[in-house]
């Protein structure tokens, strides 16, 4: 239930929206106290999600200007997302980033972030919407939790793997 | 989604195979081959989509995957008389922290082949792939009791994060995903 009544609207980012989604995933970065791990460049970004052949898309949160942020910023929020694949189930989105400014929370925002990410998914015959939270995020965990989110790893017993740069690099040098 | 049991220090016997991009015609095969690594996984009955839709999503303008086959000539095909005898399946992903990664789907070596280095073939080839993208990572799912596995990916520098950082694969499937799309707000 939002405790205060905001007006959004959520709709497709546009280029013109890159920056405000850059300054939304650095606060992320620093809600995380992960922001020392972003190597990502704003060029690498923007031509990653806007250029000739994007990596990811974007839907954004806007509010109409007599409700902008005290720094005066009216794009809010933003669930950043890109399509993968299951073998089982076909074609699936990953929710790589759900993020909503602090002053704007509890307005039903993440949720509309959320559900219209979940429509995309559905109109591009999508079977599954994944993401992925750490264990110790239980505010997240509840969120999905109570959307009827299942925990694979939990339940299922699977584990993500990495390769990071380096151990990613020796592989490629014994590529056949 | 994987399969390759560690490799002995030394090859069992030589095995010709070449590693190659696939084509619609390996789809067939694909799709045999993602049902034994099911079976594999104890969930043969979580296999849902159809050769067709696999070549549709495989092979259409923008494609939502790419994959390599592991091919044996005619003198060591199996008794069924396959000539592809392994896969990976993979497609690009993105980080906000490190920008461009790679994720493997599936890697999945049949029984009687293992042993001759095709699953590190595999493996590599997707590596260097995903080198020539200029990725910073590369991702993929393994389930807990997968020793074999899990010892294979270990042994070639992969991180566990679930074990090592904690983080959790959350999915929304099935009824769960429409009820969350009816609730899209009205703009």
């Amino acid at each position: 239930m939002a405790a205060v009544k905001m007006d959004f609207t959520i709709r497709p980012a546009a280029k013109s929206d890159c920056k405000d989604i850059w300054r939304l995933i650095r606060e992320l970065a620093i809600y995380e106290k992960v922001v020392d791990e972003v190597v990502l460049s704003y060029e690498e970004f923007e031509r990653d999600g806007f250029g000739k052949n994007p990596l990811f898309e974007s839907l954004v949160a806007e509010v109409p200007e007599e409700n902008k942020s005290k720094e005066g910023f009216t794009v809010v929020g933003v669930a950043l997302f890109y399509y993968t694949y299951c073998t089982w189930k076909g074609r699936a989105v990953y929710l790589e980033d759900l993020y909503v400014m602090t002053e704007f929370r509890g307005c039903g925002i993440g949720k509309g972030l959320l559900s219209t990410l979940a429509k995309v998914a559905k109109e591009k015959l999508c079977t599954l919407l994944e993401l992925d939270v750490l264990d110790q995020n239980s505010r997240s965990r509840a969120f999905y939790a109570a959307k009827g989110a299942w925990d694979v790893t939990a339940m299922d017993n699977w584990h993500t793997l990495r390769f990071d740069a380096v151990s990613l690099n020796k592989l490629a040098n014994e590529a056949p | 989604m994987n399969c390759c049991r560690a490799n002995c220090v030394l090859a069992k016997l030589n095995m010709n195979f070449k590693i190659r991009a696939a084509t619609t015609v390996d789809c067939k095969d694909i799709s045999r081959m993602i049902m034994e690594l099911a079976v594999y996984e104890k969930m043969p009955d979580e296999v849902k989509i159809s050769r067709e839709e696999l070549e549709r999503d495989g092979f259409c303008q923008n494609p939502f995957f790419q994959c390599f086959v592991a091919e044996v000539p005619d003198e060591n095909k199996p008794k069924e008389g396959f000539a592809i005898v392994g896969y990976a399946l993979y497609f690009s992903i993105y980080s906000t922290w490190t920008g461009r990664s790679m994720h493997l789907e599936d890697l999945y070596v049949m029984p009687q082949f293992r042993g001759f280095g095709i699953g590190k073939g595999l493996l590599t080839a997707v590596a260097k792939v995903a080198k020539e993208k200029q990725c910073a990572r590369l991702q993929l799912n393994v389930l807990d009791w997968n020793t074999p596995s899990r010892d294979f990916y270990a042994a070639k520098g992969a991180e566990d994060l679930t074990a090592n950082e904690g983080w959790h694969l959350i999915r929304f499937q099935g009824q769960n995903l429409d009820a969350l799309a009816i609730e899209t707000p009205k703009n």
